[in-house]
């Protein structure tokens, strides 16, 4: 039984390795550092709940003054809108810390993972890795 | 309290006289039996999809091919030279890193044709009407319409993404020939292109009450040294609803001029 559960999980996270998440249903991933988490903290400036992927735009503090934007894709309303999210779940002027795939050209962009609010709430925005 | 039985029992006495003169005014007196009877009205064709199974609901494709019974993992498909070339590239992409590295035109909103389509990550409805099947796939926004009249095939059908279909029922599975798919679109995840000789048989049946089954051969001699089949699964949610699915909306991840995977930071006009 807990073989059976373990080679379970191996099998779906070989899955996952194999056929990547469904993020990627209409593009590849290559331009992200996929799986490398990094963190931001910033003000919400825009959330865009469209197809064939939301988008966040935040406005973050530099470690030398002013700000800098930061164009962050995610999940598209299909698969966020069945899993509890909605055009309402983020707005303008929401202070966040945003987990995401960075880039691999180091532009301020990259693909959202999860995001915590101010009051506490924590919205996943990517299926949980199961291996 | 003490009106409600006297209501009840008025009521039903009421029912009672109502139903016997219904069946008196319905008897035919014996004279008029052998009067000719009025023409029969000719079947609905809407009568007939009684007897289909139940589809209704929209199904969500399972996240990745199930292997055939007792194998470990889907089998590869027999390849081409070329196609192989191809196909072990990607297979190498993925192994060194992880997500999906499968770089086509779909990324640029140029939709999938069949049989990709159907393994898009959003949800399918099916649609029965007398003489044909339509399929909705919410990704991309596309239709496949499928007749089922018994009809051959059209003879020279121009290509196009969803090719020209032709199905029929054997019981309750529902069997789909597709050919005429243009040769651009991919015939598999990781080769892009075929021949025009490439087709697609289909078959779908409910192997649970709210689990579909998909088992899919692609047949074409310039990519598939012998037909390939995978099976997928598609799981019933009879509370949602297909979505609006518009990829010019607000696309990011367009191809760049050299035909590679690039992400643009470009706000979209109005914005």
């Amino acid at each position: 039984m807990k073989l059976s559960r373990w080679l379970t999980s191996m099998l779906l996270c070989a899955t996952w390795l194999a056929f990547g998440p469904a993020a990627s249903a209409h593009h590849s991933t290559a331009m992200f550092e996929w799986g490398k988490e990094k963190s931001l903290s910033g003000t919400i400036e825009r959330y865009e709940w469209t197809q064939p992927h939301t988008f966040l735009w935040v406005v973050v503090p530099r470690e030398q003054g002013g700000t800098q934007e930061w164009g962050l894709e995610g999940m598209s309303p299909s698969w966020l809108g069945r899993r509890g999210w909605s055009r309402h779940s983020l707005s303008a002027g929401d202070k966040v810390t945003i987990v995401y795939y960075p880039l691999k050209d180091h532009r301020p962009g990259g693909f959202y993972v999860r995001v915590t609010t101010s009051d506490g709430r924590t919205l996943a925005a990517l299926p949980q890795r199961s291996g | 309290m003490s009106r409600t039985p006297i209501s009840v029992g008025g009521l039903a006495l009421a029912c009672v006289i109502f139903c016997l003169s219904a069946c008196g005014s319905q008897s035919t007196p014996p004279a008029a039996q052998s009067a000719a009877p009025p023409p029969a009205a000719p079947a609905s064709p809407y009568a007939a999809l009684a007897k289909l199974p139940d589809w209704s609901g929209v199904w969500e494709p399972a996240f990745a091919p199930r292997p055939a019974a007792g194998a470990a993992a889907p089998a590869p498909p027999k390849l081409t030279p070329a196609y192989a070339a191809q196909y072990a590239k990607f297979q190498e992409k993925n192994r060194k890193t992880p997500g999906l590295n499968f770089v086509s035109e779909v990324a640029s909103c140029v939709p999938p044709g069949v049989p990709q389509s159907m393994q898009e990550p959003y949800p399918i409805e099916f649609l029965f009407t007398p003489g044909r099947v339509t399929i909705l796939i919410e990704t991309y926004s596309l239709v496949r319409r499928i007749p089922t009249d018994g009809k051959p095939a059209p003879a020279d059908p121009d290509p196009t993404y969803q090719g020209t279909s032709v199905g029929h029922w054997e019981g309750d599975t529902l069997v789909v020939e597709t050919s005429a798919i243009l040769p651009e679109t991919s015939p598999l995840n990781g080769i892009n292109g075929h021949s025009a000789q490439f087709h697609v048989t289909e078959r779908m049946r409910l192997v649970q009450p709210d689990l579909l089954e998909i088992t899919t051969t692609r047949t074409d001699p310039a990519v598939f040294v012998e037909p390939y089949t995978t099976t997928a699964d598609y799981r019933r949610h009879r509370d949602w609803k297909i979505m609006e699915y518009v990829c010019q909306q607000n696309n990011h991840d367009a191809l760049d001029a050299h035909g590679n995977a690039a992400f643009s930071l470009k706000h979209q006009p109005g914005e």
